[in-house]
Parts: C-alpha cells; sequence; structure tokens
C-alpha cells in the first residue's frame, strides 16, 4: 500500500475523499448526537441535553476527519 | 351554495386567471401516460430512458463494432469518450482497477449525460433524472455493488470494521464514532448520490421552464408595449440559462460517475 500511496492517482483519491467525506460526517455527527440529545431531552425533560449533543457531535465529525484523512 | 364560497368564486384568484401569468410549478414533471389508454407507467420520462440506452448503444456500437488501428469518424468519437471516463473519473479512484470496471462506468457515465441533456434537446426538452426513480435506481444500483464488492475484498467482518473503526482510537471512543461511520457511510453516501443529481436536474428544469414562460407570456400571449422588453429579457435569459444547464447536465453526470468511482474504489482497498 505504501508504494501505491505515493502515486499522483492515489494522492487525487485521498483528496477527493477528503473532500467529499466532510459533509456527510458533520452532517452525521449532528444527526446521531444531536438526535441523542433530542431523545434524552424528550426523556429528561431538560433540553440543554440538544444543543450539547449538536456540539458534541460537530466536535466527534471533525475527529474523525482528521483520523481518516488528516495523519 | 352558502355566503363564503360565493364570495370566494366572487374574487379573481391568480389561478382562476385565464389572462394573467401562471408561473410554471412542480405540477409540469406530472406528466400524463403517452396516450389515452396507455399504462401508466409508459410516460414521457420512461420513453426517453429507454429511448436514451437506445442512442448510446447505437452509438457505441457504430463506434466499436469494428474498430480499426486508425480510428475515423465515429469511432475517434467514441474513444475520446472513453478516454475521458478512463483517465478523468476511472484513474483517480480505481488506480490498476481501473480497465475492469469501465463497461460500467462508462455505461453510467454516459447514460446519465445523455438523460441530463434530454433537458435541452429541442422538443423532448424533459431531463429524465428530474424523476426521482431514475436516479434511484443508479444509485442503489452502486450502493449494492459498493458494499457486494467491499465484503468480497476485505471480508464481511474486515469491510465493515474499516469502514466503522478507525484504528488507533481508544476503544470506549468507538461507542461515539461508529454511529457516524455508520450513518455517513452507509445512509447519507447513497441518498446524496441519488439526490444531488435528481435536484439539480429538477431545480434546473424549472428554471427554464420559467424564464421561457415569461418570454413566451409577454411576446406572444398577451402582447403590449410594456410587457415587451421584460419578454426579450425573459427569451434572453432562457438562452443563457440553456448554456449553463448544459454546463451542469455535463458536470452531474461527471460527478454521478466520479462518485461510483469512488465508492468502488473505497470498497477494493480498505481506508487508511
Amino acid at each position: 500500500m505504501s508504494e501505491q500511496k505515493r502515486t499522483p492517482e492515489y494522492d487525487g483519491r485521498d483528496f477527493a475523499d477528503a473532500a467529499w467525506s466532510v459533509p456527510a460526517y458533520l452532517l452525521s455527527g449532528i444527526l446521531v448526537w444531536g438526535g441523542f440529545g433530542w431523545l434524552l431531552s424528550r426523556w429528561t425533560g431538560v433540553s440543554a441535553f440538544i444543543p450539547i449533543g449538536v456540539i458534541l457531535g460537530v466536535g466527534l465529525a471533525v475527529y474523525l476527519v482528521y483520523l481518516k484523512h488528516g495523519r | 351554495m352558502n355566503t363564503p364560497t360565493l364570495l370566494l368564486a366572487a374574487l379573481p384568484t391568480q389561478a382562476e386567471d385565464p389572462e394573467g401569468f401562471h408561473a410554471p410549478g412542480p405540477e409540469i414533471f406530472d406528466l400524463p401516460p403517452l396516450w389515452e389508454g396507455a399504462p401508466t407507467w409508459l410516460t414521457k420520462p420512461t420513453l426517453l430512458a429507454a429511448l436514451s440506452a437506445v442512442i448510446l448503444i447505437a452509438l457505441f456500437w457504430g463506434a466499436f463494432a469494428n474498430p480499426k488501428l486508425v480510428p475515423r469518424g465515429l469511432q475517434n468519437l467514441g474513444e475520446i469518450g472513453y478516454m475521458f471516463v478512463r483517465e478523468q473519473i476511472g484513474r483517480p479512484f480505481l488506480g490498476k482497477d481501473t480497465d475492469r470496471f469501465m463497461p460500467l462506468l462508462v455505461s453510467i457515465f454516459f447514460l446519465v449525460l445523455v438523460w441530463n441533456l434530454m433537458g435541452v434537446f429541442p422538443v423532448i426538452q424533459f431531463p429524465v433524472a428530474s424523476h426521482i426513480a431514475f436516479p434511484i435506481v443508479l444509485a442503489a444500483a452502486v450502493y449494492l455493488l459498493r458494499i457486494y464488492l467491499g465484503i468480497k475484498h476485505q471480508g464481511p467482518i474486515g469491510y465493515f470494521k474499516n469502514m466503522m473503526f478507525p484504528p488507533g482510537v481508544p476503544k470506549p471512543v468507538y461507542i461515539l464514532l461508529a454511529p457516524i461511520e455508520f450513518l455517513s457511510n452507509l445512509v447519507l453516501a447513497p441518498a446524496t448520490h441519488a439526490l444531488r443529481l435528481f435536484a439539480n436536474m429538477f431545480a434546473g428544469h424549472m428554471l427554464l421552464a420559467f424564464f421561457s414562460m415569461v418570454g413566451f407570456y409577454f411576446i406572444f400571449q398577451n402582447f403590449s408595449v410594456l410587457g415587451f422588453p421584460v419578454g426579450v429579457l425573459g427569451t434572453l435569459v432562457t438562452i443563457a440559462m440553456t448554456a449553463l444547464e448544459m454546463f451542469i447536465q455535463f458536470l452531474q453526470a461527471y460527478l454521478f460517475a466520479m462518485l461510483a468511482a469512488m465508492y468502488i474504489g473505497g470498497s477494493l482497498h480498505a481506508e487508511h
């Protein structure tokens, strides 16, 4: 794999992969953990869980993009 | 009839005034069967989809049925198209596996391109992909192929493990990350793959319909000295928008095939 990585083709693939996956990750992060926060707030009645979930989701999504494409 | 109904009937609403200008709405996509008594599925989009397939088969048959070492005419054109898909869509994402998937990529790219170009082709003027069923079928086919190839090349557990559990993270963090990976890779990716093509074609057709309606209405249907410049402007904008549409139609076909190649490439090799 390390041989392939250096060819321009695979550089292009990495770049396009990252460019296309960032919005999907951000949206997924917000939906999953924002949604979880919404469920928690419905259950407990504490509405603060929604923004906490959304922010957690965005943070995790950024971390995930770093894990997959930033290292 | 009671009083409120009578009052409403007396009011000239925009929708009921036959002389007024009607902006075309989503109903322009609601097409009846081709003729009285035809099966309900036999509408303009399905006919155009079939016609597109016939056109493509004829073109590529003409180009490659009897290939010459020194290409002439249609073969030249076919080779340019094939080379474009191979170098610009296949190679960057599939590398040495490109040739194996060229039949699929060429078919996807040119089918979507012809579907889209139907939207500006004189007289026909209907983009097939503006009915969401068509992009859904293509995107679903790519999605199934992608999962099949992923399981075949990385193993049933390995594929989902590589996708949802990036290495180098403390184990408890996976509880937080895996659902995000799952949603973005297995739900949002195929959905946006189909939606992007559909929405672009839908919106483009609406815009063209609106501006050509402005031109038609103010020049022919309801001619007036004051309205004439508006009609001319509408016609000019229609021409400009048609050029822009052709660019977008090409771009969307390119993107659709490119994303297909990207998804397939991701299934062949684990992400690193």
